[in-house]
């Protein structure tokens, strides 16, 4: 067990439908403005007729254990919390975009009031000890939140035996978020 | 009067925007809630949370709605209500697009001509109740009750049905029937002696083998189905998918088939017969509970694997793998009958072959198969007026229709048919966008309404059907509103669900029980309505032994789960004919039909054309969410697109992307363009765009010219002469270039 | 791979990042010149110092300390037309009045932080020594600081000057790195980029001195010119040949710049790149100078120097513009 919280989600995309009802659920949660989104859903398919394969995933900020938009920011806005979660801090943003073009996960924007917003883990929900919002209203169970520190029998048992994946590991950014892979094999 | 007099024909009137939410009153909007700029800080979702249930689809799902400062928040799913389990779907979650629509009725609103120009104008709810109730009661008197009609599709609708049968109207429809589950429903009806319902009786979450002809969970997201489905594959089950297109549900499926359209029953025939010709069905349930298994035999015999492949399209190898395997894993495995079903106007026989298919590996009432949910028994208060002589009447022609529902007494092209005929006089139309909306395609729908001698809708949005009636009621969203209670869903633990208003009826909009019980007073029915809706819910809660208080806190009142599998030997007492599952249907021999499936071919794409077929996308149910911004905000909601395989974009020199009208075999060519999406997830003989888009009324300032209208290029329709329904997939399209 | 092999659907709608990023528009290309002309400015101005006095070369003393007219408006401008790309780079801020969180903190590892500091110390010695080579106007003023400030410079002017041109190399060089930390954008995420932008800040700045000075004090700037775009056109093709040989990210993303179809105000990046940066820009005013520096005179209109500057414009607005509109790091 560790007092340092680490947060971060496995996500499931077996299982992972595409229907982007966590993309509506944090609008509706952060009052991200309309023409925006926090996090968004992927649908890929690979191959050809009729050879295909398809993964379906959210996606949002990896809150990244070694985040380029937190070593980019000029001015500390951008930084690790308690929950090692990434953060912005509005009053200290600038709205240089300089983390923007860090981000090898595009997973931020400007904020029609100026500062550079993203996914905030629901920090706000944490603190009261809720799932974020995307979370606790998808249909499928495809997100779970996860407390790499101190991980549950449940959330380890999510990934044991199965091919997970991160998103661009080799960039060195360290991110939280963990990807069970749409190729594991039906009952893995 | 003014309104219908000198009226030959019903321009289509463009409602003005002063009429609307948007210009009625801007600052009873809360700004922006839709925008979510400004209204409120970060997070501060904290307030009273109102549990009741959802209106974006039929599915009825709880929701738990969280209002702060008398405006809704957000939406998300209740925990206490069994079909939701704490989860919502996109569509639930954006309710608030719908009750902050900046383009919502305001207003009751009634046609008059002017200058020789029909315009709509503000009438109180008085004078416009009076003119509803003076013109049916005047068409009632003249023509008697069977000139008038209702088309509904919602939930508060029942307020309505109870008005009419007050005065002995009993001719009602709705379109979902013919367009989705009807056939189903009867299917269901022949083979087990009990209606399909919704969910659909399928132990989905137990099961270890799941087979779909064509439906698409996970784009249509029935929240139940779909978070059971994912439990499913969780636990290791397999799916196989016939689907002409690569859905998401074949994404996630071990074997996907890519069939070719239209020929599912011989696909069907063909797997019954690997199961027979291999001995691998469940010889005792076979033999002891159902009839007719040497009828079927003799039907399937000839429809080899070999001889299926070349109807088909799929490899005789696969048709035999997904048999065996289907066979291995049962008793808990099954054939999904899924939703919209009906596609060629044989969907009855299609649907049956799916029963037969989960009959014959004996999967009834096991786990992971064939299941009958239980419904909540709510006792019904005493009827104020019975009408018996109306409501024995049967109004449908076509043999197999429902006869024991009440809300569903004809078919709605049946309707439509009538009026045109002019059989029926008056129409209520219950937000049934009909012009928009499968039945018969759009001409026929604007014909009807053309040739009515009265038509009032009731209304949340000034959609297409809003320009074409001469009375226009806005009734309040269902987030502002009480309904009756919900115990039409069969579940695992049966519940009764309530819906209940989360904040006050915005601008001068009504619920329809005020609606309805204003009409009745006006023709002198007092009392048919309890004194409020609320009363009459409490009434009926107190006969179940809990009351509307109680309910009120939870949105639910929940049962404990039933026991839903058989024990061995037990006695299945099927209110079939014959008390057993029907392979073959003596009912529908005796009504001149097959009694067991047979694959009959259909018309093929004329050259350089291809088989339109149809979908939805997850965030989006048609029209209920066409004009909702904060639904259609995100990316892949903003239009349709029609999905056209790699190789005939090729063929007809189609970029993706690009924007091409379609011309259906007919000749009619889309109002709008549509983008093309050129994918490899389609077969070369079809194309796919998603039902819902293309609207033409302009007071749909954000659904308007968004993509095109499949609905508009529906020429052809088959109805099903057993049971009435409307398939339109015979419907054929090619592209034509932008100038 | 096969293109069509995989299809995407996104539900994804943030303006910046969708399509691809956006955010930096004409204001950063513009500070990235700017910026870029005013370190070659003071680089140059400040050697031009010292080689006057320390080493007594040059054009004819003025007898102030200032080597040349040019050198006297060069020194001027550089702080002039950083200030300028300074406010182009606030005006680029979204959220304009947090900027003074800029200089309440410093972020080691943020060259932006590093860049905001480096900006700040830029001005008082550049100033410095525009007041001094300049002395005879600002001293007609008659404000007793600055004069005694003007006196201080002066005695330590080559000290000053030698400082300068460090400062002024720093910022030609930050100006580049500004972009190649962004491991995140594929073309900018090369650490030569701080070199080219380096040569490109000297080249046009010896260009616009070239503009700015008298007849008979062109051949100077001419010839630094003529050198700065030999070794801008070495680093430019190192640059190229490194994006090309690299991983598939740098690959990609070199090919986006140089063989490019994207469109820049009308016209595919690549004809941008080698039509009018390389050519125009690079080698056609070499060729004018080197013909011009070899006694050929072509009795031309000033044509050269602005090209160079014309060509340094247009490599930044190029690499700003080319880095974003390609894929992020994949």
């Amino acid at each position: 067990m560790s007092n340092r919280k680490n947060y971060g989600m496995i996500i499931d995309t077996r299982v992972c439908v595409g229907c982007s009802a966590c993309v509506y659920a944090c609008k509706s949660e952060n009052a991200v403005p309309e023409g925006f989104c926090r996090d968004w859903v992927v649908q890929e398919t690979s191959g050809s007729f009729p050879a295909l394969s398809m993964e379906n995933r959210s996606e949002r900020c990896q809150h990244c254990d070694n985040a380029p938009c937190v070593t980019y920011c000029p001015t500390g806005a951008s930084h690790y919390d308690e929950y090692g979660t990434v953060q912005i801090n509005r009053s200290r943003c600038t709205g240089c975009k300089a983390c923007m073009a860090a981000c090898p996960y595009d997973a931020r924007y400007v904020h029609p009031e100026g500062f550079i917003d993203k996914c905030t883990l629901c920090r706000h929900r944490l603190e009261k000890g809720l799932e974020t919002a995307c979370v606790s209203i998808c249909p499928t169970r495809s997100l779970n939140l996860v407390d790499f520190n101190n991980m549950t029998p449940d959330s380890r048992a999510l990934t044991s035996g199965k091919e997970v994946y991160r998103q661009k590991e080799h960039a060195g950014t360290e991110p939280r978020l963990f990807w069970i892979s749409a190729r594991n094999k039906p009952g893995a | 009067m003014k309104y219908g007099q000198n009226m030959s024909r019903r321009d289509f009137i463009r409602i003005s925007s002063l009429f609307l939410a948007g210009a009625a009153a801007m600052p009873v909007i809360p700004a922006g809630i839709l925008s979510g700029m400004g209204s409120r800080p970060e997070g501060k979702t904290d307030g009273k949370i109102v549990y009741s249930f959802c209106e974006h689809c039929f599915w009825r799902c709880g929701i738990a709605v969280h209002v702060s400062d008398g405006k809704v928040t957000k939406i998300t799913g209740s925990e206490h209500h069994p079909l939701s389990n704490g989860r919502l779907c996109p569509r639930g979650a954006g309710g608030t697009g719908l009750l902050y629509d900046p383009d919502r009725l305001a207003h009751p609103l009634v046609r008059e001509t002017r200058g020789g120009r029909q315009q709509y104008r503000k009438a109180s709810w008085d004078e416009a109740v009076t003119i509803v109730a003076e013109k049916l009661y005047k068409i009632h008197g003249e023509y008697g009750p069977g000139a008038i009609a209702m088309l509904h599709h919602g939930f508060g609708v029942s307020f309505f049905k109870k008005m009419l049968s007050e005065i002995g109207v009993n001719k009602i429809a709705k379109p979902s029937y013919d367009l989705c589950c009807g056939p189903a429903r009867q299917a269901s009806v022949l083979t087990y002696g009990y209606p399909s319902d919704t969910p659909e009786g399928f132990d989905i979450m137990n099961s270890k083998y799941m087979i779909f002809f064509g439906t698409h969970f996970g784009e249509n997201m029935h929240n139940t189905a779909v978070q059971e489905i994912s439990e499913a594959i969780r636990r290791g089950a397999k799916i196989a998918v016939f689907d002409p297109r690569y859905s998401t549900l074949a994404g996630k499926a071990e074997h996907w088939l890519p069939i070719k359209p239209a020929t599912d029953i011989a696909m069907m025939q063909a797997l019954m017969h690997v199961l027979i010709s291999e001995n691998i069905y469940d010889k005792p349930f076979v033999d002891q509970y159902t009839v007719g298994f040497g009828e079927l035999w003799d039907s399937v015999r000839e429809m080899t694997p070999e001889k299926a492949a070349e109807i088909t399209d799929v490899p005789a190898e696969a048709i035999r793998t997904v048999a065996r395997e289907y066979a291995f894993h049962a008793p808990a495995a099954f054939v999904h009958s899924g939703r919209r079903t009906n596609w060629y106007g044989d969907a009855l026989q299609r649907i049956r072959a799916i029963h037969i298919l989960n009959a014959l590996v004996g999967n009834f009432r096991m786990p992971g198969g064939v299941v009958a949910f239980q419904k909540f028994p709510l006792p019904q208060p005493p009827a104020a007026h019975e009408h018996p002589a109306y409501e024995k009447e049967a109004y449908s022609k076509y043999p197999f229709f429902p006869q024991d529902e009440p809300s569903n007494t004809i078919a709605s092209h049946e309707i439509v048919q009538q009026a045109i005929a002019g059989e029926i006089k008056a129409l209520l139309i219950y937000g049934v966008n009909l012009p928009e909306t499968m039945t018969l395609g759009r001409q026929a729908a604007l014909d009807a309404l053309q040739k009515l001698d009265f038509s009032v809708a009731v209304d949340v949005l000034p959609s297409e059907v809003t320009g074409y009636v001469d009375v226009v009621l806005p009734e309040c969203t269902y987030l502002e509103r009480y309904d009756d209670l919900d115990n039409g869903r069969a579940f695992r633990t049966p519940f009764v669900a309530l819906r209940q208003p989360a904040v006050k009826p915005m601008f001068e909009t009504k619920p329809g029980s005020e609606i309805a019980r204003m009409i009745t007073d006006k023709w002198g029915l007092h009392g048919v309505f309890a004194p409020t809706v609320e009363a009459g819910l409490d009434k009926k809660l107190k006969l179940a032994g809990s009351s509307l208080e109680e309910i009120k806190k939870k949105g639910v009142l929940v049962m404990p789960a039933t026991d839903l599998y058989r024990k061995p030997g037990e006695p299945l007492n099927l209110k079939t004919p014959s008390g057993k599952v029907e392979l073959a249907s003596a009912q529908l021999k005796a009504g001149g039909f097959d009694a067991v499936p047979k694959y009959m071919p259909h018309p093929e794409a004329p050259r350089d054309y291809y088989r339109m077929l149809t979908g939805r996308k997850p965030m989006l149910t048609f029209g209920r969410t066409a004009n909702n911004r904060f639904l259609g905000d995100l990316a892949s909601a903003r239009e349709n697109e029609v999905w056209v395989n790699t190789a005939v974009a090729s063929k007809h020199s189609l970029t993706n992307g690009e924007y091409v009208h379609l011309k259906n075999q007919a000749g009619v060519v889309s109002e709008f363009p549509v983008k093309v999406k050129v994918t490899e997830r389609i077969r070369q003989d079809a194309v796919y765009m998603v039902h819902g888009f293309g609207h033409s009324s302009k007071q749909l300032t954000w659904a308007y010219k968004r993509g095109a209208s499949h609905n508009q290029l529906i020429s052809r329709t088959d109805i099903d002469p057993a049971m009435g329904a409307v398939g339109f997939q015979n419907n054929f399209v090619t592209f034509v270039k932008e100038a | 791979m096969i293109e069509s092999a995989r299809e995407i659907i996104s539900t994804k709608i943030n303006p910046g990042v969708v399509p691809h990023l956006h955010i930096w528009e004409w204001h950063i290309p513009l500070y990235l010149f700017l910026g870029g002309i005013a370190g070659g400015l003071l680089l140059i101005t400040s050697a031009m110092i010292v080689m006057k006095r320390h080493f007594g070369f040059g054009p004819k003393d003025e007898g102030e300390g200032c080597p040349c007219l040019a050198v006297r408006i060069g020194s001027v401008l550089s702080p002039a037309l950083l200030g300028l790309g300074m406010l182009f780079l606030f005006l680029d801020l979204a959220h304009k009045l947090y900027v003074w969180a800029f200089y309440t903190t410093i972020q080691p590892t943020s060259p932006m932080s590093a860049g905001s500091w480096i900006l700040i110390a830029f001005f008082p010695l550049a100033v410095l020594q525009a007041m001094v080579v300049n002395r005879k106007y600002v001293e007609g003023l008659g404000i007793p600081l600055v004069n005694s400030l003007i006196a201080w410079g002066d005695a330590h002017l080559v000290k000053v000057a030698l400082l300068n041109a460090h400062i002024g190399v720093g910022l030609g060089i930050y100006t580049g790195i500004l972009l190649s930390f962004f491991s995140a954008r594929p073309l900018w995420s090369s650490s030569i980029l701080g070199m080219l932008f380096l040569m490109s800040g000297i080249s046009s700045a010896a260009a616009l001195m070239l503009l700015l000075a008298p007849k008979d004090e062109r051949h100077i700037y001419s010839r630094i010119d003529a050198n700065a775009i030999w070794v801008e056109l070495v680093i430019v093709g190192l640059f190229v040949l490194g994006g090309i040989t690299g991983p598939a990210n740098s690959h990609g993303a070199m090919m986006h710049l140089i063989a490019g179809d994207h469109l820049m105000a009308g016209m595919p990046y690549m004809y941008w790149f080698w039509g009018v940066f390389v050519l125009c820009g690079l080698l056609v005013p070499l060729l004018v100078e080197v013909l011009e520096n070899a006694g050929v005179h072509l009795h031309l209109p000033p044509i050269a120097p602005v090209l160079v500057l014309t060509g340094g414009l247009v490599l930044r607005f190029l690499i700003v513009f080319a880095g974003q509109t390609w894929h992020t790091f994949m």
